[in-house]
């Protein structure tokens, strides 16, 4: 009996302590925060705190219209509430870019005129008041007064020149050689303090350390040949917006709220709702009719489901490696389209179960989205379950960088010659992101000699700056990234294009 | 001998010094108040012109009313200067029966802050002199004083937030709450700041902001108190607008923090209405259980 008793009372003594443990102990997000805290306050500096900010508060959506269900009834419902198609906001842009560059042209172009003018003008009042030095200034006008006195003052400066230069130069010689004198004063060493410093002493005609210097030109020149594969940079210049997608999202500093799907009357949802930033990469894939493409990591889907939605795909490929995320992307697919399984399924849409590193229909796309699983910044910031900052994925979290690489690599191999992918994550880390596109790069020259052009997206986002904020595009090497910003809490998400030379 | 006698003497000194510093001290500011009025100036009409201009609804009143007033002050200590102070802030007061001017002033009076003090929070805040309910104004004041600790405190709160007179108990327990144990800061500075006349949801609201710019880290709980903290100070986050609490205490631009605050209060929102739910179903699985 006592000792019954005596173990019920240890175990209440237990009980009571157990709490205090458990507040003591770091969950899995507060892990991630001071990772992330660490790691990217040294690469963002100051910014980082209004990205940690925006990246803690609720993320902003943009909304996928679908082709299936009530296209002009969800739109008008959609405009209702404020959301703008993204659509028009681009062409907007575009018009709006154009005209400022035409402006910006023209309005150079007249300030040289009026320069030109103001010239002429001037050197005309001069010709007159140096044939007529005192009759000018008495006939002149109020306006021609002023530019016939600023030409008084030029002339007799010119006269000052003339006179007085040869007297100045002696002059000024004498001063200098005075001023010198002192210079040199100033710079004799005491050798009562030390005699080091004159075996030191270099006189001024090359800077210390100019040895190392290079001209920006040249800059470039050992810049590309200090990667050892060959890289080329091309400016990509046309966005192409596929006619058929329907995507609405609210402007910067709208932080207003999508209703959610409904169901139509031919059964499927009205709208998907994504992270804004999302919809980039297939946007910037450029598809074309009849394109044969892959979604290397395709679950949850709505990337997929955005290229779908353009009905351009001949046939679309959804790889993932995991059953449970194949079944969510084969539900997406349910959900929003009409008749999948009888007219899609393994006709237009194929899902494939294989890790995207061991994909091996080589030579047989044209575009491929490589979405790679990443530390998904955000989410690891919100969810503690499955997190990748938990203490027993250590190993994993390392080797991620590792992994991308070898799936982008993989990925570049898949394409035909003269294919396009887009590699994307959703972190903010330079090492998943250009640091991995580097790897892959070097990598897929050095395995299997496949090179590849890097499209430079910088001119193209300046379209969808009204909706993103963008990190600015000299911060990155090889692509473009979303950062999260409070009134466009989109993001993070990084992006680059590659095309694989022929 | 002589060393103890030198040393001795030096304290001496010092201790003089201290005590007139002191008295100095005592005499100076807060009693200016309690001295200018022994000059008694009368009531002039200048003075009540001066006032109708500043406040036009006193152009009313009539000069009677004026004289009665000023008198009535006047035997309560207050100058002719506190007294315009307070009829320009607060007219009705003019209006009143001299009764309840002097009962009013007398409920304050038994708060024990003080004659100088007292007239200063008075003039100050001239609005509190519309107080009628006297159980109900002790109760309050012995509440504040549970959080306060002295009179002083009191007196120091009221001076810089009035209106926690009008609040109720549970408002302000929630506050405190929220201010001592989930932003950690102690007593001192909650009664420095306007806090406790901002509606919590501000207060959290620019708390979180802060927190989630990793700008603010409650004090843990066994560091030394004496050790400055690196947060900003609480005056700063509540005393100030949106605009400098934005751009001078966080350095991030006001359209930043507008779309944070509206983005928290929905999330605030989201969170209360799952809580709301989850409770629900908590006493739905109960009484299931119960029967």
């Amino acid at each position: 009996m006592l000792r019954a008793r005596n173990l019920l009372s240890s175990q209440k003594r237990l009980k009571s302590v157990r709490p205090g443990l458990q507040q003591s102990k770091k969950t899995n997000t507060q892990r991630a925060l001071e990772s992330f805290d660490d790691f990217y306050g040294s690469v963002f500096g100051i910014r980082w705190k209004n990205i940690r900010v925006a990246l803690l508060t609720e993320h902003k959506y943009i909304a996928l219209i679908n082709n299936f269900g009530d296209v002009g009834k969800t739109a008008k419902e959609l405009e209702l509430n404020g959301a703008l198609n993204v659509k028009s906001l681009i062409n907007l842009a575009k018009e709006n870019l154009e005209h400022k560059i035409k402006h910006s042209i023209e309005s150079t172009n007249s300030r040289l005129d009026e320069n030109l003018v103001k010239v002429l003008r001037k050197q005309q009042e001069l010709e007159k008041y140096s044939l007529y030095p005192m009759g000018a200034s008495e006939s002149a006008t109020s306006t021609r007064d002023q530019l016939i006195y600023s030409g008084k003052k030029d002339v007799n400066l010119n006269i000052d020149v003339d006179n007085v230069i040869p007297t100045n130069f002696g002059h000024s010689l004498e001063e200098a050689i005075e001023k010198d004198r002192y210079l040199d004063q100033s710079r004799m060493i005491d050798p009562k303090y030390s005699t080091g410093g004159l075996y030191e002493f270099m006189p001024a005609n090359k800077i210390k350390g100019m040895e190392d210097w290079i001209p920006e030109s040249d800059h470039y020149k050992y810049y590309q040949t200090q990667a050892d594969f060959p890289l080329q940079f091309e400016l990509e210049t046309e966005l192409c917006y596929p006619e058929n997608l329907n995507l609405y999202a609210y402007e910067m500093g709208n932080c207003s709220d999508f209703k959610f799907p409904k169901r139509c009357l031919t059964g499927v949802l009205s709208h998907y709702l994504m992270d804004g930033a999302s919809v980039l990469p297939p946007l910037l894939l450029d598809l074309k009719k009849g394109d044969r493409v892959l979604d290397a990591c395709a679950a949850p889907g709505g990337k997929s489901l955005i290229m779908l939605q353009t009905l351009y795909p001949d046939i679309l490929i959804c790889n993932d490696i995991q059953e449970s995320r194949l079944n969510r992307i084969r539900k997406v697919m349910q959900e929003y389209i009409f008749d999948y399984k009888e007219n899609w399924e393994n006709k237009r849409v194929a899902l494939s179960q294989c890790d995207a590193k061991f994909l091996d229909s080589y030579d047989s796309f044209d575009k491929i989205l490589v979405d790679v699983p990443c530390t998904t910044d955000r989410h690891s910031l919100l969810k503690n379950e499955n997190n990748i900052f938990k203490t027993t994925r250590v190993k994993e979290r390392l080797r991620i960088p590792e992994l991308q690489a070898n799936i982008l690599s993989n990925c570049l191999r898949l394409l035909k010659p003269g294919g396009s992918l887009v590699y994307s994550t959703c972190s903010l880390s330079p090492v998943q992101n250009d640091g991995v596109v580097h790897m892959a790069l070097q990598k897929a020259f050095n395995e299997h000699g496949i090179t590849a052009t890097v499209k430079d997206l910088s001119f193209i986002i300046r379209y969808l700056e009204d909706i993103f904020r963008f990190e600015h595009p000299k911060d990155m090497k090889y692509g473009q990234m979303v950062i999260p910003y409070l009134p466009a809490n989109f993001g993070p998400l990084y992006f680059s294009k590659l095309t694989r030379n022929v | 001998m002589l060393r103890r006698f030198i040393t001795n003497f030096r304290q001496n000194v010092q201790f003089l010094h201290r005590r007139q510093q002191y008295n100095h001290q005592q005499l100076s500011p807060s009693r200016f108040v309690v001295t200018a009025h022994a000059e008694e100036t009368p009531l002039e009409q200048s003075h009540i012109d001066e006032a109708i201009r500043i406040n036009p609804l006193l152009s009313r009143v009539h000069p009677t009313q004026w004289q009665r007033a000023h008198e009535t002050f006047m035997n309560h200590g207050l100058d002719t200067s506190s007294f315009l102070r307070i009829v320009v802030a607060n007219p009705g007061v003019l209006a009143r029966p001299t009764r309840r001017i002097i009962d009013a002033i007398e409920h304050w009076r038994s708060c024990q802050f003080g004659e100088k003090f007292l007239f200063l929070l008075l003039t100050k805040y001239p609005e509190l002199l519309d107080v009628t309910d006297e159980l109900r104004l002790r109760k309050h004041i012995s509440y504040l004083k549970t959080f306060a600790g002295t009179d002083k405190n009191v007196w120091k709160l009221l001076m810089n937030c009035p209106d926690v007179m009008e609040q109720s108990e549970r408002r302000l327990e929630e506050k405190i709450k929220y201010l001592k144990e989930v932003m950690r800061v102690e007593v001192p500075e909650i009664i420095k700041s306007e806090a406790l006349s901002k509606p919590l949801e501000e207060i959290r609201c620019r708390h979180v902001f802060l927190e989630r710019l990793g700008m603010f880290k409650p004090r843990p709980l066994k560091v030394d108190p004496d050790e400055p903290s690196k947060n900003p100070r609480l005056y700063q986050i509540t005393n100030t607008s949106d605009k400098t609490f934005a751009t001078k205490v966080c350095h991030v631009t006001l359209v930043e923090f507008e779309a944070f605050k509206e983005l928290y209060e929905r999330e605030w929102q989201r969170q209360q209405d799952a809580d709301d739910d989850e409770d629900e179903e908590n006493i739905e699985k109960s009484s299931g259980y119960k029967k």
